[in-house]
């Protein structure tokens, strides 16, 4: 029954669109308004639903380009989580170390880890780029960057 | 204030040292994230949106709109030179120009590429020049009913004319449209879907989307794509010299295509992409050699690029004249306006002359600009594609961190942005077009504010889109332009049913 992808997205949008609904329904009334909050967040619900019933039972093929869109390896979704991981770190650590180490050490690895092997030229950019965002965002746009553990 | 009076005005914007320096600035970055391959011209506009924070609107805004169109006259070069268009709208580009450029001819394929470009662009600035006041005046009578029509118009036609399936476009808008609804109603200050979270009362900042969807979403793409080729030092670009003989080859094309691109890119839903699509196939039926095309023939190389170029301009007439973008590219660029506290619309021409005229008079100069960047200099800038892809995705994905956090200074956006970036990938791998997403998500809150207050003009009756002309024939249209393709795709899936 849910052989088709198309089925398969069908059904979690139509899940999406039910909870949508059911919160838009739980939106409190506001009594001075002719159009309350609620009237568009339950129209989209609806619409929403209906698409996606629309898509679940749809018998158009998919054609095989976008077939070969969604025949991603593993170890290629796996190498794009880790990008995605180092980032979720850079986040974290962002603020309490500094933008300039931080922005330094994930370029440098982010590279590193995505095939590029020129360990010079890396580090040069590293280091540079960091620096020189930084002196652009803080001093000449006056937008401030954590500074972090470094004193400037 | 007439539009020669008007024009003076832009051209004293457009002129100045630091008009000159912006429009610099916007084109060269537009080439360069244009040119590399993945990256398109919403992801450029969302990363440059953070440099103009605090700087006057009118050279800023001067800068993007080059930015934009700088993007769709760079692409060219690596469709040319790679095979691997630099954005959706030079995919037809391809089609002649890698042909060519295996036949050792790339500096010519590059020459013919710049020139189609640089008339394509012009003829459709001195359009646009003529069109938006004339549009202008006649949407200030616009009230409510007519916006709400013409924003749902935008969406349908955005959504209809989507690659891939129509369905799977108008979810992509109708989720994109949820997204807006996150966070406190202006109207009467009811939260909604904020979960108490502190970090949404304001909703999603619309940069977070872009850089997400886009920026965010390309760097997974290109992740994908890391060991396809880039440049290498020893391709020959071979002479950017053009005959007399190509020049007339291509000078009937040209005009007309410029035309053609301009139209397409004055309506809602089109842009460059489907603008450049529809020349080609346009000059490819009029020809007297079809044969040649796709072979190198400097036709087809010519159609699409005066066409893209032509539809960039085009896209400027909703935009600066109703305050309505018609494109996910244009929608971004609002989101630019709007950062600088610029509100386009009927009232830009009069209220703001400096910033309506600046923009216009500037995409002359840029066009100049762009021409000289592509054509004696492009062996020079071609070498960007060189770049390594692994350092460029990590830049890529620091300029969209950086530009994420200079607006909110909020850490919490930060995880959004990684979560709408994955909702991005997700939905290229699942073939959801992004374009219909953030227009929704720029239209959604104004198409739900002109909608509430119909209503209250009406007492809450929706009788008010249908009894005067002008919402009744746009909404007309925008079912029109849903259900019509549907039945023809319904019609031929049912066939190929049938047969298959």
């Amino acid at each position: 029954m849910l052989a088709s992808i198309n089925r398969k997205l069908g059904l979690l949008l139509f899940i999406v669109a039910a909870v949508y609904l059911y919160l838009s329904f739980q939106l409190p009334n506001y009594e001075y308004a002719p159009i309350d909050a609620d009237v568009i967040p339950k129209g989209l619900g609806i619409l929403l639903l209906v698409l996606s019933v629309f898509l679940f039972f749809s018998r158009v093929v998919e054609t095989d380009a976008e077939k070969a869109k969604r025949d991603i390896p593993k170890k290629e979704l796996g190498v794009i989580a880790a990008v995605f991981a180092m980032i979720f770190v850079y986040i974290l650590l962002f603020e309490a170390i500094g933008f300039i180490i931080t922005t330094s050490l994930f370029i440098f690895f982010c590279s590193w880890f995505l095939g590029y092997r020129a360990w010079k030229t890396n580090i040069l950019v590293s280091l540079l780029f960091p620096i020189v965002m930084y002196a652009i965002f803080v001093f000449a746009l006056g937008i401030v960057l954590p500074r972090g553990i470094l004193p400037f | 204030m007439d539009a020669f009076q008007g024009l003076l005005t832009g051209f004293q914007v457009a002129l100045s040292l630091e008009g000159i320096m912006f429009v610099l600035i916007g084109v060269i970055v537009g080439t360069l994230i244009g040119m590399m391959p993945g990256l398109g011209p919403i992801s450029a506009i969302a990363i440059m949106i953070p440099i103009t924070y605090g700087m006057d609107p009118a050279p800023a805004l001067v800068m993007m709109a080059g930015v934009y169109y700088g993007a769709v006259f760079g692409g060219s070069t690596s469709s040319i030179l790679l095979n691997a268009p630099g954005i959706s709208g030079t995919v037809a580009t391809a089609f002649d120009g890698y042909p060519m450029a295996q036949q050792g001819k790339a500096g010519k394929a590059l020459a013919i590429a710049a020139i189609s470009s640089f008339i394509g662009g012009t003829v459709s600035v001195v359009l646009l020049m003529l069109l938006a006041p004339a549009l202008s005046s006649v949407a200030i009578s616009f009230g409510p009913p007519a916006y709400f029509a013409l924003m749902f118009m935008g969406l349908t036609a955005i959504s209809s004319l989507s690659e891939g399936s129509t369905i799977k476009a108008m979810i992509a808008a109708v989720a994109g449209f949820m997204v807006v609804t996150i966070g406190i109603d202006p109207q009467t200050g009811t939260q909604r879907f904020t979960f108490g979270n502190v970090n949404l009362f304001d909703g999603f900042d619309f940069l977070i989307i872009a850089l997400g969807l886009f920026a965010v979403a390309e760097v997974c793409m290109l992740i994908l794509n890391r060991k396809n080729r880039s440049l290498s030092d020893d391709q020959k670009l071979g002479s950017l010299k053009l005959s007399k003989a190509d020049l007339k080859e291509m000078s009937g094309p040209v005009s007309r295509q410029s035309f053609v691109g301009f139209l397409l890119g004055v309506l809602p839903g089109a842009g460059a992409t489907i603008a450049s699509f529809i020349s080609y196939i346009f000059e490819k039926r009029i020809a007297k050699n079809p044969e040649e095309f796709g072979k190198g023939s400097i036709k087809g190389l010519a159609a699409p690029e005066s066409s893209n170029n032509a539809a960039t301009s085009g896209a400027f007439v909703p935009l600066l004249s109703l305050g309505i973008p018609g494109s996910g590219t244009t929608a971004v660029m609002l989101g630019a306006f709007l950062v600088l506290g610029v509100q386009p619309g009927p009232l830009l021409m009069t209220d703001r002359p400096e910033i309506f005229w600046g923009i216009i008079a500037s995409m002359y100069l840029g066009n100049v600009f762009l021409l000289i960047l592509n054509l004696p200099l492009i062996p020079y800038l071609a070498k960007i594609l060189s770049i390594p892809r692994p350092l460029l995705i990590s830049l890529v994905i620091m300029f969209s961190l950086i530009g994420v956090y200079s607006i909110s200074f909020n850490v919490f956006d930060l995880y959004m942005l990684l979560v709408f970036g994955a909702l991005g990938f997700a939905m290229r791998i699942f073939s959801f077009p992004a374009p219909p997403f953030i227009l929704a998500f720029i239209l959604g809150g104004m198409m739900e504010q002109a909608f509430r207050q119909s209503m209250t003009i009406s007492n809450g009756s929706l009788s008010i889109f249908v009894d005067s002309p002008l919402p009744l024939s746009l909404l007309l249209v925008a079912l029109v332009s849903l259900l019509v393709p549907a039945f023809l795709k319904w019609r031929s899936n049912r066939l190929a049913y049938k047969q298959g």
